[in-house]
């Protein structure tokens, strides 16, 4: 196995707001390989964009704030650093894709002045060098004749081209990490499956480890190694891919699957998860997906489970599950 | 048989061809105007005929040249106690233009480097500026005005410092709200994501992006500089005789309206057209900042 690049240890992220404390990212934990691609899937406001904005240490402050756990990178501990340090290590060690190619662009900048500030802050060159930089960053993102997209203004551009753009922001200073928050989601299928590709492309080029935010389990079929299924906070199951689609063991994660609609069944209407996630400003005792879940006990409402390690690298935290 | 038609490419597309700069009219016109007025003001001493302030009683109230009882030697007439009219406008020129400009300059950089910061920090910076942009804003300026003229004597710098001191509020509250709106923006996430600094931010992702409203601002404060410097002159509290601004030529002649309209008239003509110039290039400043414009 190759080398772990991030390590997250019982993340805790809350929000302070007048109504309450939410816990938004309460206990998450995870780590992601050199040139591996994990991907973190769950519904909606279940925590994983929260979780990619605490790597980064760019939670909305004040109300946001880090409560707790460790964040290793390469072996230091984010949490530690200062903020200039952590500036530093902002688009040169991590970086990250935002979901809407359309307005992730200052409108203001061509296409090469905006990845050529990310080389200039990263890399202290000046001049024809910085331009040799954009255009290796345009070129590895498979960007046609670079020397002419750099002079562009973004709105001249296509989604699916800018997207690329802000590709090219991310990597252009090489950087270890990406967090990739649903960056196909405003694409249209097919430039969505061009992009994905692409990016496999790209990680097999640069080693790069990429963190794969998504709810589209077709996605992450495609892209990812690894899997990690959030709930209401928490990461419930993490296993690789393949063990996620064959066995899947928390009762959350087979109900995902079966909401997905597939080809090769015919069926009546749609399998859906019954009821709301948690309001996460007053989550239940006991399993959060308790309330929602099937094969809930006595148990279940009392206390949380703990994490167990079932096979080799296959997590869940169900008592059900023995 | 069908006729082929030529097709001529410059009109495709309602003839949006690119034309030079010095070819568009909203941006020839106003630039030639305010060019003359800075020239005229440059070199007002020897384009007037007349010094601001040589008196001749038996010339008083003259009508300009093109009326009965007008003469070609003062063009635009005279005022109560004959000044000539034109040699005001002229030397007025000065005092006017470089109040508005001065006063411009300094509202506009305080007001908007004040409200970059309130509406990109927030919190307390923002709670903090923001009441002190409300007390200015609800302070006349005029009394201000009136107050200093009174502790530390009326005269140019003294308008300019009553004007400017209440004036940059309206800037910054505008610059505040789009901040505000661009802090929360995708573009600026990025830019915190590639590890930009907050000054970073405010100077290069907001500030560029703030130019729109602030140039459509600016341009709107011409006539308000130029109308409130005139009444200040009105009060006593402005550029105090015999001085020549268009403002308190303006007023000179209020009591004179219905016998010498002439005393207002053509130092009124004159703000008029500084403040129509500075819309126009206002307007065309927007449509050449826009980079959806600017390509077209």
């Amino acid at each position: 196995m190759s080398k772990v690049i991030l390590r997250v240890e019982d993340l805790r992220s809350f929000f302070f707001t007048r109504k309450g404390v939410v816990k938004a990212v309460d206990g998450v934990s995870f780590y992601v390989c050199e040139g591996e691609t994990f991907g973190l899937v769950g519904e909606s406001a279940c925590g994983k964009t929260v979780t990619a904005l605490s790597i980064l240490r760019l939670l909305p402050e004040p109300a946001g704030q880090i409560v707790g756990g460790k964040i290793f990178l390469d072996g230091t501990n984010l949490l530690e650093l200062s903020k200039e340090e952590m500036r530093k290590y902002r688009g040169r060690m991590i970086s990250m894709i935002l979901q809407d190619p359309m307005t992730s662009l200052n409108p203001v900048y061509t296409v090469g002045d905006q990845i050529a500030e990310s080389v200039r802050l990263h890399q202290g060159l000046q001049g024809e060098k910085v331009d040799e930089e954009v255009i290796s960053a345009l070129r590895l993102l498979k960007i046609p004749s670079p020397e002419m997209i750099m002079r562009n203004y973004p709105f001249q551009l296509s989604g699916g081209m800018r997207q690329r753009v802000v590709g090219a922001i991310a990597m252009s200073c090489h950087p270890r990490l990406l967090i990739a928050d649903e960056p196909t989601t405003a694409l249209d299928a097919t430039i969505q499956a061009q992009y994905l590709t692409l990016f496999k492309d790209v990680q097999k080029q640069t080693n790069v480890a990429i963190i794969f935010i998504t709810h589209d389990f077709g996605v992450v079929g495609n892209m990812c190694q690894r899997v990690g299924v959030m709930y209401a906070g928490k990461i419930v199951e993490t296993a690789t891919t393949r063990e996620i689609f064959k066995t899947p063991k928390h009762p959350y994660t087979s109900a995902l699957m079966d909401s997905v609609p597939r080809l090769d069944q015919k069926g009546d209407r749609l399998y859906s998860i019954k009821g709301q996630p948690p309001s996460l400003r007053d989550l239940p005792p006991g399993c959060r997906f308790f309330p929602r879940c099937p094969v809930a006990e006595d148990i279940c409402r009392q206390k949380e489970p703990a994490e167990v390690e079932i096979s080799e690298g296959h997590f869940v935290s169900c008592w059900k599950v023995k | 048989m069908a006729t082929t038609k030529v097709i001529d490419w410059d009109k495709v597309g309602g003839g949006i061809k690119r034309k030079s700069i010095f070819l568009e009219i909203t941006f020839i016109l106003p630039v030639a105007v305010l060019f003359l007025l800075v020239i005229m003001a440059i070199f007002a001493p020897l384009l007037a005929p007349y010094p601001y302030d040589q008196i001749s009683m038996q010339d008083r109230l003259l009508p300009p040249f093109f009326m009965d009882g007008g003469t070609t030697a003062h063009l635009l007439g005279t005022d109560n106690i004959g000044r000539d009219i034109l040699s005001r406008v002229i030397y007025g020129a000065q005092i006017s233009l470089s109040i508005s400009l001065i006063v411009i300059a300094i509202t506009a950089s305080i007001g908007t480097v004040l409200g970059i910061l309130a509406g990109y920090l927030g919190g307390r910076t923002d709670a903090f500026l923001m009441r002190v942009t409300d007390i200015s804003l609800s302070f006349p300026a005029i009394l201000i005005a009136i107050l200093m003229a009174v502790t530390i004597g009326p005269g140019y710098w003294t308008v300019v410092l009553a004007i400017s001191m209440l004036g940059w509020a309206p800037y910054a509250r505008l610059i505040r709200g789009e901040a505000l709106k661009l802090r929360e923006s995708d573009f600026v996430a990025q830019a915190r994501i590639i590890g930009a600094s907050p000054v970073r931010i405010m100077f290069r992702h907001i500030f560029p992006n703030v130019l729109n409203p602030l140039i459509v601002m600016v341009t709107l404060s011409v006539g308000f500089v130029i109308l409130t410097e005139a009444a200040l002159s009105y009060l006593g509290a402005g550029i105090p005789p015999p001085a020549a601004s268009w403002g308190n030529m303006v007023n000179d002649g209020r009591t004179f309206i219905d016998t010498a309209w002439w005393m207002s008239l053509f130092p009124g003509i004159v703000i008029g057209l500084v403040v129509l110039a500075g819309n126009f290039l206002g307007d065309w400043l927007r449509d050449k900042m826009d980079p959806r414009l600017r390509q077209l």
